[in-house]
This record gives C-alpha cells, sequence and structure tokens, in this order.
C-alpha cells in the first residue's frame, strides 16, 4: 500500500455541478442521465462561504450546462467577492458577447469552451446539435473580445484521437491560452458507449507518447492531460503535488444538491456541503481515504510503475470493476 | 530599503496544520523538513514553500523591509542574524527572478 501523507489542509479545487440541465445530448456525456435536486441561490451562497472560509482557492463550474442557470452571475460575482478563483467550462450555445460581457463583469477567471474536433460536421454530429461548432468558435471570439482569457477541451475518443494537431490549431486561431486534452471517461453515457468511442490501451499508450512529445515541444499553447495512468511515460513531468489520481487529494466535485463526490466520475457521495462539516468529511470519509491509499492489485502488483501512476484513473477502475484498487483499463503495460 | 511585495497573479494558501506541525517539529529540536507550509499556484503550476521559506513569505507584505522581516525571523527562529540575512536575500533574489515578488 502507498500511504498517503502529505494531505491539505482543503482541496485546491472543487468542480461544481451547478445542474445536469443541459441543451445538448453528447454521445460520451458522464452526466446527462444524471438528475439532482438544484438550490436555492441562498443556498449557493452558504456554500461558496463555506469554501472561502476554508480557503479553497478555485471553483470550476461545469455540468450540465452552466448556463442553463439564469443566477450563473450572480453566483460567480459572489464567489469572486470572496476571494474565489472561478472559471467554468461550457459548451458555448448560449454564450454571444452580451453573456460574455456579464461573464466578465462577474470576475470569471477564465472560461472553457468544450471543441471536440476542428472538423465542425464531426463536432456537431458527436454533440447531437446541428450548428454547436459555429457556435462554440463564436462563444471563443466573443470571451476574447472581452478580455477573457479561454481555454478549449476536447474528450479524447475514437472520432479525433488521430487528429488532436488541429484541435490545437484551431485553438491557436482563436487566441486560446490552454488546452485540456481530457482522457475518456467510462461513466454516464461515456460507459454506455465506451465500446464505440474508448481507445484500446495500445491506442492510448501510442496517442499519449504522441501528445507528450508536442506537448514539449511547443511554447505558444498550453497543452494538459489529467492522466495519471501516463506518469510511466518518458516526457511527462506534469502535477507534481500528488501521484495517481487528484481527486480526492487536490480536488473534490460538488453535485446540483450540494453532496460532495471524489470527482465528476465517481458516483459516491462522501458528504453534503451543506449539512455536514467539510473537515471532518475532508479528512475522515472512509471513501476518501481509500482513494488515498490504493493498493495495487491484479497486474499492478508486481508493476514498477505503479509508484508513479498509483494504478491510473481511479474512477476508470472503479467504473468498470467497482473496485479503486483494480489497475486502469487504460493501462497498456 | 528594500520593500518587495507580492504579485497580486500568485494564489496562495497557508497549510495551518502542517505549519504548526514543522514549528512543533524545530521547538523539540528535530529538522522541519523540507514539507510545504504554504502552498503557491502560478500559471497553473503549484509550488510549496518550506518553513522558513513560506515565513519570509508570509511576511512580504509591501511594508516590511527586508530587515524589519530579518527582525521578526530573529525574534522567532533560533538562528545566527548573518544566516538569516542570507536567508532572506537567496529566498527574495530568487522569487524576485521567478516574477513571484514585485518591488514597491
Amino acid at each position: 500500500m502507498t500511504e498517503f501523507t502529505d494531505l491539505f489542509s482543503a482541496p485546491l479545487t472543487f468542480n461544481w455541478t451547478l445542474s445536469y440541465r443541459c441543451n445538448f445530448s453528447c454521445r460520451h456525456c458522464y452526466s446527462r442521465e444524471e438528475a439532482a435536486e438544484e438550490l436555492s441561490t441562498a443556498d449557493i451562497f452558504r456554500m461558496v462561504d463555506t469554501l472561502a472560509e476554508k480557503q479553497v482557492p478555485f471553483i470550476n463550474f461545469g455540468g450540465g450546462e452552466p448556463l442553463v442557470r439564469d443566477d450563473l452571475f450572480e453566483v460567480a460575482s459572489y464567489a469572486t467577492g470572496k476571494g474565489l478563483n472561478v472559471s467554468m467550462n461550457s459548451n458555448g450555445w448560449l454564450l454571444d458577447l452580451a453573456a460574455a460581457k456579464k461573464l466578465k463583469a462577474a470576475g470569471f477567471k477564465s472560461v472553457g469552451i468544450s471543441i471536440d474536433s476542428a472538423d465542425a460536421a464531426l463536432h456537431d454530429d458527436f454533440r447531437c446539435m446541428p450548428g454547436a461548432f459555429e457556435r462554440a468558435v463564436g462563444a471563443l471570439d466573443a470571451l476574447r473580445s472581452v478580455g477573457l482569457r479561454t481555454t478549449m477541451s476536447a474528450v479524447i475518443s475514437r472520432i479525433n484521437y488521430k487528429h488532436f494537431r488541429d484541435i490545437l490549431d484551431l485553438a491557436r486561431q482563436h487566441g486560446v491560452a490552454q488546452v485540456y486534452l481530457h482522457n475518456f471517461k467510462c461513466s454516464g453515457r461515456g460507459f454506455k458507449n465506451r465500446e464505440e468511442l474508448d481507445l484500446s490501451p495500445a491506442e492510448w499508450k501510442a496517442f499519449y507518447i504522441e501528445a507528450l512529445a508536442v506537448q514539449n515541444s511547443t511554447t505558444d499553447i498550453n497543452i494538459s492531460f489529467d492522466d495519471p495512468v501516463i506518469a510511466s511515460l518518458p516526457g511527462y513531468a506534469e502535477n507534481p503535488l500528488v501521484k495517481g489520481s487528484s481527486c480526492g487529494k487536490l480536488s473534490l466535485h460538488l453535485k446540483p444538491n450540494g453532496d460532495i463526490t471524489p470527482c465528476g466520475f465517481i458516483p459516491l457521495v462522501v458528504g453534503n456541503l451543506l449539512h455536514d462539516d467539510f473537515d471532518t468529511v475532508w479528512q475522515t470519509s472512509p471513501i476518501l481515504v481509500r482513494m488515498r491509499n490504493k493498493e495495487a492489485k491484479g497486474k499492478c502488483g508486481d508493476c514498477g510503475s505503479f509508484e508513479s501512476c498509483l494504478g491510473g484513473c481511479t474512477a476508470r477502475a472503479f467504473a468498470t470493476t467497482g473496485d479503486f484498487n483494480e489497475p486502469d483499463p487504460h493501462c497498456w503495460k | 530599503m528594500t520593500i518587495l511585495k507580492k504579485n497580486p497573479a500568485i494564489i496562495w494558501r497557508v497549510e495551518r496544520q502542517r505549519e504548526a506541525e514543522a514549528k512543533q517539529a524545530l521547538a523539540a529540536g528535530d529538522d522541519p523538513g523540507e514539507r510545504g507550509t504554504v502552498l503557491l499556484i502560478e500559471s497553473g503550476t503549484m509550488h510549496q514553500l518550506n518553513l522558513i521559506g513560506g515565513t519570509i513569505w508570509q511576511l512580504l507584505d509591501g511594508t516590511r523591509s527586508l530587515a524589519d522581516i530579518v527582525a521578526e525571523l530573529a525574534a522567532e527562529y533560533d538562528a545566527p542574524n548573518t544566516e538569516l540575512v542570507a536567508d532572506v536575500e537567496a529566498f527574495t533574489t530568487d522569487l524576485l527572478q521567478r516574477g513571484w515578488l514585485l518591488h514597491d
């Protein structure tokens, strides 16, 4: 067992799903079939107060689509007023120039737009929404015009893994500061459609070797991966604060009803930010403790990379086996 | 008189529990180690400062001179003044070069 001894006083980031409602119906979506009561603005403010008191520096609104909540700007403004650094991820459909100005005024530090392919028709098809690409690119331009830092997110899957350089070029054309090439998660629709969309372990390895080389030779744009399974590859040097999944160590996820889960892809509730003492949840939740102290099972048992990757993505292992300690199904070793 | 302040773009947090544990170790005559007592996030990259670095960082508030900071460290830590001066100069020079500190 690798004992995790360096617990911080609180997470650095809360990934916050304000609503599971969304105007899109994407084929890989982890949350499209989730449902949870949504809280009032007043209750959301109370949760922001707790996060500010615990000195959580970052909150990132996701979804669902954050812009479907009418009080998004009010919530963000309140959070920035409390010293939090606020960002969000959006599909861009509702993000015109007027919305961009309101996001800027609300104090957002950056806004991410999901674009899965530089091929407009492919993106629209994947997102099941004709015109999605045009609106997403328009959102990037609107955000740029008001001076807001933009990021771009693409979930790597069978539709785009051979063309990730085109995604980077698209980002360059629209002044994007950072591109996240997210690993595919086997959650929600991503689980149902994984046979069609997910890569094989050998394909993941080939993709990451190529993408890491591009990352290391690229200076005009930041390229990020958040996938512990790549820790054993040459050229990987991200996230030195913790090994393995950062979920439950550096970050947590909030559901629309205030329930806390380790991440958006692990459907296990460890507490509720409105009703439970946060320090107790953070320090003693049996689920979080188990995630922080993984045991090498299966092929991880005699793998020399376990100390670096800690079994890879805990969410993926849990989704496919029901056990945190099983090897990440993306692992090629 | 040199007065430095933190770059406001740097996001930081004191890890109180770790800081207390490091101070306890020091008081007991043990090595407080390099464990981070202050977390810094700069352009998406996270860094940690050890006990002495974290203490200096907290004192760099744009009002204290470097001499003031050395005096405060001397009151808290049992170390020769020359060593504290060297620590503060090395630390602030490094952080100025990184852009994490600015001249007031």
